[in-house]
């Protein structure tokens, strides 16, 4: 069977558990009790006649299929009414312009719900949930990415040397330093950081993207403007601001990560190819890097590349110690205000990332490896 | 070869005094055989650092179950109002004068006394681990052992319910439920925690039926007429106790730590009944003025656990699956 095909069917397998996911996401948010309006439970101005205002301003009287089904984007929101009292008519699957609801919005479909990108406004602000998660991405991407560059470096370098060097003294250390990081709840380290950088030793900012006393807020046109100023000021301070989170994201990831590359590394060295090299005198350096570490880096890639999705999700923990504004913190936020657009905006979001970061991994897979039959 | 080898140590003189009292030749070495778990306990002795691990880690479950008897502070008695004071007082063997009581210092605001909420977190956090592993075990075998037993379209159901389940960012969803069904319960938190725990597990189990089930004891039990559900429990399923092992250890570490990151976020269990995680809740704040043992000795605690959880492991899985040493 053919790559293409491989591509497709693993695409369409994909469509069930996609359809699974969502319905997983709604029902968690279903079974909850209170629901979107439990923000006002706390609140005793509100009465009981302004919650069935904003629960008939928000679609939130319909029986949930009706609400799953406009959600999701299946049905037509302007149709009211169910049969049987509790599913969306039939007429409701039709669009506005007479075809199919479901259908993208260029062949005559609809524009509401999640298929055709629209996950609603948030209930706290009224802003699109789009732009509410758009926002985040920047900071996001700015704290993970720079973690994840960092670990995949550090992961790489010390699980080879560790491999090639082994029982030595690096390795050792290694081995102590898996065992400590795997044990150590990530929230409780950044804590610990901050106490000593921060809190004692003040070399680092203790919260914060930057220093509010002296630059605007971040992305915002002031913040250009200083950027292009002042250049090295800006980043310098970013980068100090930076250390601390990057530091808490990337020690227990290390800790496992650099022992998976040892042991894959380990396995390779072990092959009977490298063996024939070394007896064939080949250099050990060339035998270390273009026998042995082309080999062992193939699961290691794939490992990777499933760990993609985090550089989207950011660090729930960290984001929220270190006050930084990214996509954690927005989900953290949400839950606490029950905003649930915008909660479901983010599941959704990421369980597709989830989803395709798998899909990846399998198909680069398949592509190095001769070994794997894509059938 | 190497077992043999191994009993010689021990068993040497032994053999070697009762054999010059009768007689015997001496090429006739007696050895006492051993079953698969005699052999899996002799290895696990061997592995240092597991036993200080289990040791460490019996001791820390005899702490949290008789511990909080012998604790003097009360965590919940709260001051009132006009004693309340930001800051907490340090250990009393940091600030020199010396009180039996302020082991671990006390906590800015409410004024708890720290030794007596580690104490006492240890019980909830333990339970809350251990409680989820039992049911994710229970869930993942049973859901693993159908799979690969029956393979068709129950596997094909369950699997998809696995590959779904597992493409959900699970932390979110573990926070997402916590926050809104949870309600600061810990019997919901661990109830969340077990029936989420359950998917590695299951693909794993799924693996080993796939192959167990085409093995020559299998088809002799189904030739005899044994029921389905006999053979997945009592015939297979012993087979892959090891690995299941295994992952229990494995589990409850993943799952104090979880407990203790949902909790200090503050969705988890709620303050009322402390766990090592919604301890540290707030302690933040007070790490800037200074108060570093509020934070410390909650997350040592954790630390600790896991660091004895994850040796036992270690040892377990060289003890039970040595081919798979990596």
């Amino acid at each position: 069977m053919g790559m293409p095909r491989f591509i497709i069917r693993r695409l369409l397998a994909s469509i069930p558990v996609l359809f699974l996911i969502s319905l997983m996401i709604y029902g968690i948010l279903l079974i909850a009790p209170g629901g979107p309006e439990a923000r006002f439970a706390q609140n005793p101005k509100i009465t009981q006649a302004q919650i069935e205002a904003f629960k008939k301003r928000w679609g939130l009287d319909e029986p949930w299929p009706v609400q799953y089904c406009r959600w999701l984007g299946a049905c037509n929101p302007d149709v009211s009414g169910t049969v049987f009292g509790t599913l969306p008519p039939p007429t409701a699957l039709i669009g506005n312009s007479g075809l199919p609801n479901i259908l993208p919005g260029f062949l005559g479909g609809g524009d509401n719900g999640i298929l055709h990108g629209d996950f609603g406004f948030s209930i706290t602000d009224g802003r699109p949930v789009g732009v509410v998660i758009g926002d985040r991405v920047l900071p996001t991407l700015i704290l993970t990415g720079t973690a994840w560059i960092l670990w995949v470096t550090i992961a790489l370098a010390s699980g080879v040397y560790a491999a090639v060097k082994r029982y030595g003294w690096i390795d050792q250390a290694l081995t102590v330093f898996y065992y400590v990081g795997l044990s150590l709840p990530t929230f409780w380290l950044g804590l610990m950081l901050i106490l000593i950088f921060a809190a004692t030793l003040h070399l680092l900012p203790v919260a914060g993207m930057w220093d509010t006393r002296t630059i605007p807020p971040f992305a915002s046109d002031r913040w250009f403007a200083m950027l292009s100023d002042k250049p090295l000021f800006v980043l310098g301070d970013l980068v100090r601001h930076l250390v601390l989170p990057v530091v808490t994201l990337i020690v227990v990831s290390i800790a496992g990560d650099s022992r998976f590359v040892r042991s894959s590394m380990l396995d390779a060295l072990n092959q009977d190819y490298v063996r024939t090299a070394r007896a064939k005198g080949v250099a050990e350096r060339r035998v270390v890097i273009k026998h042995a570490l082309r080999n062992a880096l193939l699961p290691v890639v794939t490992n990777l590349g499933l760990e993609l999705p985090f550089l989207f999700t950011g660090a729930i923990a960290t984001e929220t110690i270190f006050s930084w504004p990214g996509m954690g913190r927005a989900f953290i936020d949400a839950t606490n205000h029950y905003d649930y657009p915008v909660l479901m905006g983010i599941l959704v979001i990421t369980a597709v990332l989830v989803v395709a970061a798998n899909l990846l991994a399998d198909v680069v897979y398949a592509l190095v490896d001769p070994r794997i039959s894509y059938g | 070869m190497a077992d043999i080898a191994d009993t010689a140590p021990g068993a040497a003189p032994a053999n070697a005094a009762s054999n010059a009292g009768n007689d015997s030749p001496d090429y006739e070495v007696q050895l006492e055989s051993l079953n698969q778990w005699q052999l899996a306990w002799r290895r696990f002795k061997r592995h240092r650092l597991a036993v200080i691990g289990s040791l460490l880690f019996l001791f820390i479950c005899g702490v949290a179950i008789i511990g909080p008897l012998f604790v003097p502070y009360d965590y919940h008695i709260i001051p009132p109002v006009n004693v309340l004071v930001s800051t907490g007082r340090p250990p009393s063997w940091v600030s020199g004068n010396w009180n039996p009581v302020l082991l671990m210092g006390e906590t800015a605001n409410l004024q708890r006394d720290v030794f007596a909420l580690v104490i006492n977190g240890a019980r909830l956090s333990l339970a809350i681990g251990v409680g989820a592993t039992i049911i994710s075990v229970i869930l993942g075998a049973l859901a693993g052992g159908v799979a690969g037993y029956f393979g068709g379209w129950v596997d094909w159901l369950l699997m998809r319910i696995v590959d779904a389940l597992l493409s959900l960012p699970l932390l979110f969803i573990i926070l997402v439920a916590s926050a809104f069904l949870g309600a600061g319960n810990w019997v919901t938190v661990m109830l969340i925690f077990g029936f989420l725990g359950w998917l590695g597990l299951a693909r794993l189990v799924r693996s080993l039926f796939l192959s167990l089930r085409e093995q020559d004891f299998v088809y002799a039990a189904r030739a005899v007429g044994v029921s389905d559900m006999r053979i997945i429990l009592r015939h297979i399923l012993p087979n892959t106790l090891s690995p299941i092992i295994v992952f229990s250890s494995l589990s409850i570490a993943g799952v104090i730590i979880g407990e203790a990151f949902v909790s200090f976020l503050g969705f988890g269990v709620s303050a009322n009944t402390p766990t090592w995680g919604n301890v540290l809740t707030g302690s933040l704040s007070a790490l800037t003025i200074g108060n570093w043992w509020w934070s410390f000795f909650p997350g040592f605690a954790i630390v600790l656990t896991v660091l004895s959880i994850n040796f036992m492991g270690d040892g377990l899985r060289d003890a039970l699956d040595p081919r798979a040493r990596v």
